[in-house]
């Protein structure tokens, strides 16, 4: 029994504190997919980059000077005109043509690739550290936790919930909706559909830059790191349900916790073929995921 | 056997709407049975029930015998049925010919998929003959996409015919045509009753009293009344559910 | 009688038919001049050619826009390597790598075939992407650095007998390889079986009217695609030497699909010009800077923007003109006249 205990306490509890600290910064991101499909109808392949412009945007502000605790709040806000710009000059251009889908797809895989390389350019391909600014751990109810991944934890949930409660329960949120549901009727209701457009897809975008700050200081800041990432979270869109905010939450906090829990009992190289292995049951027998699109939910 | 198909207590619900609530009727072979009804009345889901788009929760299909309730397209394919839309639902980019051609391809036998397109045998001459008999001989080479409405409509029920069916689904045929296309096609609906079965919805009274040999009348999911056509138009529980007052 | 799709593949047969020539051209300068480097890339390009092949048939012709088709690709290579590591056989490493990759599509196609569109974008993505990562930490198949050692192979022809090591010989057959493989997709495509599938990219919705089962088209199209690309594939360790995880990557999907896009989506023969024009202008721009990354996705962003149909896309209406003219020309016969 105390062997249990001590499992549960030292060896379970700590792996899904740690899951639940990555699946909080795999919601961010994935809710920024979500959010951009669901409105806009667009598979967004460059989101993983805009993680990565995140993080190493944090690296470059800390390296001038800027408090770790300022860029949280700066590196968003500084994605948001990126976003925009992208998506009034970019996406806007493909978006009437006939398979709206493959060429939205197809043009962000391809600003992805620019990207990822300017980032190359600009950082170098090396790995990058930066410092932990909450370092130690905390007590927990008995357990320790890094205390750095406690404040992850708090603060990705604070700005999740924030984003349901914007989408569900203001005007703003509204006519987001309205727009995702139906775009020609919001437009003849005077809702601004072409600044609500790029305004999400921003806001989107700001969401994985977000989280690219969130964890560079538990991860390491290298040009492919939105790669791997953008598996997992559109896993989880997926699995949620495309356009679905809770599907999202839900989907992360579960997918993560499988990773976790099953680091723990198999080489952590089967963690992923197991997620996607969960994507795929899901996909198979309830394809719209657990459930439905924005302008529905 | 006059029946060729009959349908017995057909439901289907969405959500706690009940589309359609256990509506049965017989359709002579070689006869034109015309489902009407107000908007809404469920013609449509119930065409959808019959023709393998939806699965209903309730009830049986039988064509020439055989129960083919809750098949799908395909199958009900296979069974001798085929299905014209109210929306128009060809293959735009593709031209008369190529339409045409791909609904006859059923005619030909599966050993022969592998093989090149032949210019002769039983799929290429069904399509000349439906292009010369549908008028089509002109614009054959033409893009779906660029005929006028009436000529969509007229391909929809060309295709239906390539496979060679026994009974034909025609939801709404003339919807959207002028007044003259509307009596031509009539007319074409007539000359088919020697060859096939005709199920029909249609809105166009005045078409459905010329033409009907037998009237299904739906409100609200149910058969209200059925019968030849003077009977069901004189029906007053009928004129209550088109004009809303006994 | 000529349809306009009759007419459509003839055109693309026309581009084909110049990338052929061009081809040949190449190699009697190459074979001049002694050449090996270019001719490896050339033959490595056409390889590349028969992956760009196989998207197409998904994208240009079905409607399915596969993000993973480097999954047969890779496997088609790995099995192929395996076989020619114990048993130096051509026949027996393409025999291998076709019904490896069968399975494997047919597998591959049961899963991804139950949803449609984005859905289907993503778990082929996704697909590929495990499997590389399983392949890329399994020490049997040679972790991250993959196979090497793939011992230079003879190949017996029947009359002749080539030598992979050989350049122009091996670039030879691979053009024969690839000639083949256009052909049968482009064969294929003008059956009944083939205009089914092409049905299902114009109107999926009214493909069960015509009496057919649009899951089953669907998995036939997915199945002839990995076939493809795995049989290309399995001619990668003959040409290299080796095999590497890299294969399975999204960069050599993405690659791939970009060489359709660039090339011309829906023509079988802007895949296999795209593949060329990639790879040489990856080798061109490498040779100046580090970051071809930026200038390849420039170029693709550019195509998608002002070029969607692709060059051969943009190219076939002039030579389909010429085309109808020519068949205008001819007398055409009497149609029999069948009473209806």
């Amino acid at each position: 029994m105390p062997d249990l205990i001590s499992y549960l306490q030292f060896v379970l509890a700590p792996q899904m504190l740690n899951g639940l600290a990555l699946g909080v910064s795999v919601i961010l991101v994935a809710l920024g997919l979500t959010i951009i499909f669901g409105l806009l109808d667009v598979i967004n392949m460059s989101h993983g980059e805009f993680y990565a412009v995140g993080a190493f945007g944090a690296l470059a502000l800390s390296a001038l000077g800027f408090n770790y605790w300022v860029l949280i709040a700066l590196v968003p806000i500084l994605m948001i005109p990126i976003g925009v710009l992208t998506e009034r000059f970019l996406i806007r251009r493909v978006y009437d043509g006939g398979d709206r889908h493959v060429s939205t797809l197809l043009l962000t895989f391809g600003l992805g690739m620019i990207a990822e390389d300017l980032l190359k350019i600009v950082f170098g391909p090396n790995t990058h550290r930066p410092e932990n600014p909450l370092p130690g751990a905390t007590e927990v109810l008995g357990v320790f936790i890094p205390t750095y991944r406690l404040f992850l934890i708090a603060i990705g949930a604070v700005v999740i919930v924030a984003v349901a409660l914007v989408v569900y329960r203001t005007r703003l949120g509204a006519m987001v909706r309205a727009a995702a549901f139906d775009r020609n009727m919001a437009a003849s209701l005077g809702v601004r559909v072409g600044w609500v457009y790029s305004g999400a897809f921003a806001f989107g975008v700001a969401l994985a830059g977000l989280a690219g700050v969130l964890l560079a200081p538990i991860y390491s800041v290298f040009p492919t790191m939105g790669h791997d990432f953008i598996l997992m979270a559109f896993t989880v869109v997926i699995v949620g349900g495309m356009g679905s905010i809770w599907g999202v939450v839900i989907a992360g906090v579960l997918l993560t916790q499988v990773q976790a829990i099953s680091s723990l009992v198999i080489s952590p190289v089967w963690a992923d073929p197991i997620v996607f292995g969960v994507m795929v049951l899901v996909l198979m027998f309830r394809p719209q995921g657990i459930f439905g699109r924005i302008g529905h939910a | 056997m006059t029946d060729i198909m009959h349908v017995e207590g057909l439901c289907i619900a969405f959500g706690g709407l009940k589309a359609v609530d256990g509506v049965s009727f017989t359709a002579e072979r070689n006869k034109i049975t015309t489902v009407i009804g107000p908007n809404g009345a469920g013609k449509t889901t119930l065409f959808n029930l019959i023709s393998g788009a939806l699965k209903p929760s309730g009830g049986r299909v039988i064509i020439k015998g055989k129960d083919v309730t809750g098949k799908g397209p395909a199958a009900l394919q296979e069974a001798g049925l085929a299905r014209s839309f109210q929306i128009t639902n060809l293959f735009f980019e593709m031209t008369v010919r190529e339409n045409l051609r791909l609904a006859a391809q059923r005619l030909e036998p599966v050993r022969q998929a592998l093989l090149p397109l032949r210019r002769h045998g039983r799929a290429a001459d069904k399509v000349t003959a439906l292009i010369e008999r549908f008028g089509f001989a002109e614009k054959a080479h033409e893009i779906v996409a660029a005929l006028s409405h009436g000529e969509q409509r007229r391909l929809e029920i060309a295709m239906c015919l390539a496979s060679e069916p026994q009974v034909l689904m025609l939801d709404e045929p003339t919807q959207g045509m002028s007044h003259g296309d509307t009596e031509d096609t009539a007319q074409l609906i007539r000359s088919l009753t020697d060859e096939v079965t005709i199920l029909l919805i249609e809105h166009d009274i005045g078409l459905v009293m010329s033409l009907s040999d037998h009237v299904v009348v739906m409100h609200q999911g149910r058969k209200l009344a059925e019968g030849i056509p003077a009977e069901v138009r004189a029906d007053s529980a009928v004129q209550a559910a088109y004009f809303g007052h006994g | 009688m000529h349809d306009r799709l009759d007419i459509s593949m003839r055109a693309n047969h026309v581009f084909f038919g110049i990338l052929v020539i061009v081809a040949l051209v190449f190699a009697a300068f190459a074979c001049f001049s002694g050449d090996v480097f270019y001719l490896r890339l050339a033959t490595e390009a056409l390889i590349l050619g028969g992956l760009a092949l196989s998207i197409d048939i998904l994208l240009g012709f079905t409607g399915l826009l596969s993000l993973g088709q480097a999954l047969y690709f890779g496997i088609g290579a790995y099995v192929s390597a395996l076989v020619l590591r114990e048993e130096p056989s051509f026949w027996l490493a393409m025999g291998a790598a076709g019904v490896s990759v069968l399975l494997a599509g047919i597998a591959g196609g049961l899963i991804a075939n139950r949803v449609r569109g984005v859905y289907f974008a993503l778990i082929t993505f996704g697909m590929a992407q495990v499997v590389a990562k399983v392949v890329y930490n399994s020490r049997e198949l040679g972790a991250s650095d993959g196979l090497i050692g793939i011992p230079v192979i003879e190949i017996p022809l029947g009359l002749i007998t080539l030598s992979a090591d050989d350049p122009l010989g091996f670039f030879l057959l691979t053009l024969v390889i690839i000639a083949l493989l256009y052909s049968m997709s482009a064969y294929l495509l003008g059956t009944p079986f083939g205009r089914i599938i092409i049905a299902l990219k114009a109107n999926e919705k009214r493909v069960p009217y015509l009496g057919y089962s649009t899951w089953a088209a669907r998995m036939a199209a997915y199945v002839l695609a990995a076939v493809i690309a795995g049989l290309a594939g399995a001619l990668y360790p003959m040409l290299r030497g080796f095999v590497s995880p890299e294969l399975l990557f999204f960069a050599t999907s993405g690659d791939a699909l970009i060489m359709v896009i660039v090339g011309g989506a829906g023509t079988l023969a802007g895949a296999i010009w795209g593949a060329v024009i990639l790879t040489m202008l990856k080798s061109v721009i490498g040779s100046w800077t580090e970051h071809h990354l930026i200038v390849i996705g420039l170029i693709f962003m550019s195509a998608i923007l002002f070029m969607p149909k692709g060059i051969v896309g943009m190219l076939k209406p002039f030579v389909e003109r010429n085309l109808l003219r020519n068949s205008a020309r001819q007398p055409k016969p009497e149609p029999e006249r069948t009473a209806l």
